[in-house]
Formats: C-alpha cells, structure tokens, sequence
C-alpha cells in the first residue's frame, strides 16, 4: 500500500470522509492509533447496527456490532487493502453475525423496536400512500430466520446466491426459494 | 490590511440563527465547527437549542436523527466562514464536539464528553463517563469531572480539577496540574513540560507521571500506603519528608509508605522529582509555575 | 392451485435464469394477470429493500469497544508489552529520528557503528505500548505516516502556526530521544533507560499520527 493523494472531505458532520481519508485511517488504525479507529467506527457503525439487526434482532445488535468493531480491531493487520475498507469490514460483520444466530429457532425474529429512524426521506410512493417504510422494516423482521436472512444479504445487501448458499450452508437453490418466499411474504406490505 | 478588510465585511453582514428543538433521551449531539466558537450549556429541558453567529453567506444545518443531531454550517460559496455556537442542551446529552481554530467552551454536562480542537483551548466543567478532550496548539481544563478522563495537548497545558475516575493526561510540551482528584489510576506523561500533582493516593490504585525534560512534584499525605519507585537520568530527588530507600539501581530507587499497596510510579531524564505534603506543595509550585507562565505564552492567531 | 411459474418469478426479476426459461416466462406472463401482478410486486418489493437506509444505534457503542482494545484510554490492567533487544531498539530509534525532518545527532551516526552495539549484551527489553512489532509493520508504518505528513505539509493542509508548534515539538521529541539514546548505549543494561528510550520513541509516533491525521482530513 504506497502513500496517496488526500483530498479535503466536506466540512458538514463528522461522519463524512473521502475514501483516501478513510485509507489514511485504515493505516494509521491497522498500527494501533485507536482515534483514527474510531473514526472509521463511526463512520461504519450505522451499517454494521442495522445489519446485526435485520441479520438476527435488536436485542442483540448493539452487543453484535461491538463484537463486529473489537474483531476488525484484531484482524485489521489481515486488510491489504484489495478491496474498499468498508466491504472488507461488512465481510467480517457478516461472519460475525450468522455466528451468533441462534442455530435452534428459539430465536423468532422480534419487532424491530421503534428508534427506527423516524425522518425518513420523502416516501417513494404516489402522494397519497402513507410512507410504508417503517412497517417494511417491521415486516422483514418477522419473516422466518432463513427467509429473513436470504432477504437481507440479497436484496438489501447484494449478495449473490452462490456467496449466500457459502456463507450460510445452504445451497444456491434453497437461497433462491428462500428469497422468493421473502419477497412474497412481504408483497403483502405493499397494498396497504 | 485586506485581511482586516475581510474581517470586517464580515461583522457587517453578520447573522443569527436561532432555533431550538426537541430531542429524545439518549441522543448525541455531534457538532463540527472549524472556525470559530462552541460553547455548551445544559438546562432541564428535554431540547436543544442552537444559537449560532455566522455571516450572511452561510447556512447551520442541523439533521435530527433516531440516535444523533448533527449541527454543521454550509456556504455557497465553498468553505463556511467563522461560526459563534452557543448551544443549549440537556444535561444527560452526550456530546461530540470539534473544530481547528475553535475554542470549545462546555459547562454542565452530566454525559460523556469529546472536544477536540486544533488551534484553540478546551474547557470543560463537568463531564461524566467517557471524557475525552483535545488540543494542538491549545490548552485544556477541565473541572468536576467523573469518568475515564483522557486528555491530550501538543503544546499548551492541561489542568484538571476535582476530578473523579481514571485519569491519562499526555503533553510533549505543555504542563500538566492536577488537584483536587480523586482517582484510581492516574498516568501523566509529557516530554518537556512539568507536572505536578496534588490529588489523592488511593489504597491499590496506580499513579504514574514521568517527564523526560519536566519537573514532576506530588503532594504526599501523611497516611499514605505507597509502594513508590523513583527513577531519573541526570535530575534531582527531594523530599520534604524523610524515606528510607529499598532497592536501588543506578537510576532507580524506591520505597515503601505505610503498607505501600498504591503503586507510584516518577519516572524523568533530566527533571527534577520532588515530593511534598500537600500544604507545601501549592505554595512552592505556584512560584514556579507563574514564572515560567510569564514568558512562555502562546502567540493568538486565529485566521 | 399452485401456478409453477409463479416461483420462478423472483429469479426473473433477479435475471437468474436460463434464455430459454426467459422465453418462456414471458410467454406465459403476456396471458397471466396473477403473474403480472405479482412480477411488478415482487419487483417493488426488491426497489424497496435496495432503498433502505441504515440507522446507527440508539446508544453510543464506541466506549465500550474501546476499553476492550485498550483506546484512546488504556484498560485498567497492564498495556500489551512487546520485548526488545537492545540492538533493535536503537536502530528503530535512529529511524525515528530520521524521519520528519527532526533534527539529525550526532548520536544518531554513534548509534549504527557497529562495536558499540555488538558489545551490548542483547538483553529482551520491555518496551511501552506497542504499535510496533521486531518486523515489517513498524517500519511499513514509519513510513506511510512520514509520506502523508509530507504530502499534506506540500498540499499547505496544515495551517502555518499548527506546522510550527508540530515542528517545534517534533523537534523536543527528536532531542529527547537523541539524548535517551546516548544514556542507552553508554549503559545498556539499564533496564530504566531502555524503557524510557522506547517511550520517549512511542510520543514521536503518536504525534506523527496525530499530524498525519491532521494532515489528511482537516482544511
């Protein structure tokens, strides 16, 4: 990883960075500055949170996201910098993650508490419709664990089925039905 | 002269933004000015209010989130100009503040603090949990704290009063002054500044100040239980009272106060380490201190 | 009754299947309003899920994370302790020193020859907080830190008055580690001197980062 060009970022919120800035504290943090960690903590938590929440509830997601940040704290001397910083972490979110669930079912995926944000972006819909977005996020947190997983990694984080059926022990063909079962379930969210 | 010119076509167009809102327990504040002042205050309400003095060309945008508020200032015109804030908050909000040439003022939190800075002091009365308070090129005090305190400067001093829990003060150059703290686990470093202590030495609890250019004095009460290890290069030891020494090498010795459980750790190169009780220590140091004061004073250029 | 294609629609949506499937599907789809129905749900419901947001979360975590990997604050219990011999000890602190423009000793030329070093017994010392280990990460890191500092000093990111109060305190740093290094090798079995010289070194670390973090994010 040879030096590069930094550029300014922005100057409102603390949150924003360029993706040189961010390699700047990749490095610094890979040998041991812990502020420049926590800016890429801060910088990242927000994804990490919400997909330890979607992934298995949000009980467990504030303990599951510190996990997720003490793990990449360790392993961040693994980071070669092939890909951005943030798919790397993501990675190992994922791992952490599917870890932790609950591998008995007791676990049934819980109501998505109410600090979901409430200042959404203007709603997508027709004016008219009220904005569903929260009772998606409600209504992906019901969907049985496996659908909900599948759902989550493929169409909310992108995965693909092949890296879906590796990750979780599934094959490609389960991911498939899985999903669909997902997004029909949740067509039901769509014609209030 | 014409950046006289500018300051003042500033004033001339300058502008209040006022506004206040409500705000949920547990919220952040998060709040990023490069130039210009923050300044903190608490109240009971369950709001927070944002005063701000800017010029004309520049917007304070302010994102309420589930879990953060984000206060921050826009131009048209490429990089906003010098910011005043006062803001108002509740007392339990925590906050994460920081600027470049900013001075950041805080007063009455009872939530975890983060000032950072660049070319301007801190000062912070009050803070409770994670304190964590910054400078470059400024001083910072802090006041009737209770947390894991961490506090950082390049060049200017730190000062910390009446302050509870675990302690890191770092300075290359600047002073560090302790008093009237109460904490478990103090550790002062600095390479050229002095450093003087005048707090508690709690039973098992861990102190360590070490210099490399710097004086370091600490008050020692009379019912102290110390384990204490001194250690330095070419500086002087002195103590007020008399020690009978332990163990020692060529540059370290130590020994032992009442059961000796606490653990003190004086460690310079070439400074000074002198031990005092406490009566003594802030009379003869304040000498010292104001002397060396008057004719080290940092240069006030804020562009 | 169970319409077989209806299962099929989501890997459609998804462009997940074979040419001939394609076909068709969409033969059977110009004559199925359920199908058509549930197509333009299933893709709704696909738009929807990409345009989620990401909250973070109700309470700040980041204390918690940082007393568990010993930052900015340092745990109660004892900070990660890594051995140096002697030898590697003044060699790092020659790289050091070097780096930044700090001021170059006289010491520093004493401190590569040879005889004094080979002397010295190769006693394991304790250094302070270790970013650095005996291999290529320390020096890997030296030397990005050394290039983004030049690189934002060139871009004129650091104000004039932050530069000079880095530099001025760099070169304090510089001149402490300088004379820790003489102590060392006229007495290097000092135990004291050893863990003074790597401390000492450490605070020029750290203020390089901080620099260099200065350096690549602020105006």
């Amino acid at each position: 990883m040879g030096p590069t060009a930094y550029t300014a970022p922005t100057l409102s919120g603390d949150t924003t960075t360029t993706a040189e800035a961010e390699a700047a504290d990749v490095a610094l943090a890979a040998s041991g500055d812990g502020r420049a960690f926590e800016r890429l903590y801060r910088t990242h938590v927000a994804r990490v949170h919400t997909l330890a929440r979607r992934m298995i509830n949000a009980d467990v997601a504030d303990d599951v996201t510190q996990d997720v940040f003490i793990r990449a704290w360790s392993k961040l001397s693994t980071f070669r910098g092939e890909a951005a910083f943030g798919t790397w972490l993501h990675r190992l979110a994922v791992n952490v993650i599917l870890g932790r669930r609950t591998v008995l079912g007791a676990e049934r995926a819980r109501r998505v508490n109410s600090d979901v944000a409430l200042d959404q972006a203007p709603s997508r819909e027709a004016p008219g419709r009220r904005d569903l977005t929260m009772d998606f996020e409600v209504a992906v947190a019901r969907l049985p664990d496996g659908a909900r997983e599948v759902f989550v990694l493929h169409d909310i984080e992108g995965y693909k089925h092949e890296e879906i059926a590796t990750l979780l022990g599934i094959v490609p063909g389960t991911s498939k039905s899985q999903l669909h079962h997902a997004r029909m379930a949740l067509r039901k969210q769509l014609d209030r | 002269m014409f950046a006289t010119l500018l300051t003042t076509a500033t004033l001339l167009v300058a502008q209040q933004t006022d506004t206040q809102l409500p705000v949920r327990q547990g919220t952040r504040l998060e709040l990023s000015n490069p130039h210009g002042g923050i300044v903190v205050r608490t109240w009971t309400q369950n709001a927070v209010r944002v005063h701000a003095e800017h010029s004309e060309g520049d917007q304070i945008q302010i994102t309420s989130g589930p879990a953060v508020l984000t206060i921050g200032a826009s131009s048209r015109h490429g990089t906003p100009e010098e910011v005043s804030y006062t803001i108002t908050v509740p007392r339990s909000m925590s906050l994460n503040l920081s600027g470049v040439q900013t001075d950041i003022d805080i007063d009455g939190s009872e939530a975890a603090v983060s000032a950072q800075t660049v070319n301007g002091d801190v000062k912070c009365r009050g803070g409770k949990g994670q304190i964590s308070l910054q400078s470059v090129s400024g001083s910072v005090a802090l006041q009737a704290a209770d947390g894991r305190i961490d506090i950082h400067t390049v060049s200017d001093d730190i000062r910390i009063t009446d302050a509870e829990g675990e302690i890191s003060a770092e300075t290359v150059s600047g002073s560090v002054r302790l008093e009237g703290v109460k904490s478990p686990d103090v550790e002062v470093s600095t390479v050229s500044g002095d450093i003087l202590y005048n707090g508690s030495l709690l039973d098992n609890g861990r102190y360590r100040f070490s210099t490399h250019n710097g004086d370091v004095a600490v008050a020692i009460p009379e019912k102290v239980n110390a384990s204490v290890s001194v250690a330095t290069f070419n500086g002087d030891f002195d103590s007020s009272f008399p020690v009978s020494v332990t163990g020692s090498t060529k540059q370290r010795f130590s020994f032992t106060l009442g059961s000796g459980s606490a653990r003190i750790e004086l460690a310079t190169f070439n400074g000074d380490i002198r031990l005092r009780r406490p009566g003594q220590l802030h009379d003869e140091d304040d000498e010292d201190h104001d002397h060396e004061h008057s004719h080290e004073h940092h240069d006030d250029e804020r562009h | 009754m169970t319409d077989h294609w209806v299962e099929r629609l989501s890997e459609y949506v998804d462009a997940d299947l074979e040419a001939q499937d394609v076909r068709a599907l969409e033969a059977h789809l110009a004559n199925c309003p359920t199908c058509q129905a549930a197509l333009a749900d299933l893709r709704l419901v696909a738009a929807r899920a990409r345009a989620l947001d990401d909250t973070p979360p109700a309470r700040d975590l980041w204390p918690g994370i940082a007393r568990a990997i010993g930052a900015p604050g340092r745990p109660a219990q004892e900070r990660r302790r890594v051995a140096f011999s002697v030898p590697q000890l003044l060699a790092a602190s020659v790289a050091l020193i070097a780096l930044s423009g700090g001021a170059v000793w006289l010491a520093t030329q004493r401190a590569v020859a040879p005889v004094p070093i080979a002397r010295a017994p190769a006693t394991p010392v304790v250094g302070a907080n270790a970013a650095w280990t005996t291999d290529a990460p320390y020096a890997d890191a030296i030397a990005e830190l050394d290039s983004a500092l030049q690189e934002g000093r060139k871009a004129g990111r650091l104000d004039t008055t932050t530069l000079r109060v880095l530099e001025h305190n760099l070169t304090i740093i510089d001149s402490a580690i300088a004379q820790a290094q003489r102590a060392v090798l006229a007495d290097p079995g000092s135990a004291y001197l050893n863990q003074h010289l790597a401390e000492t070194m450490q605070r020029k670390l750290e203020l390089l980062r901080g620099a260099t973090s200065l350096a690549a994010l602020r105006t």
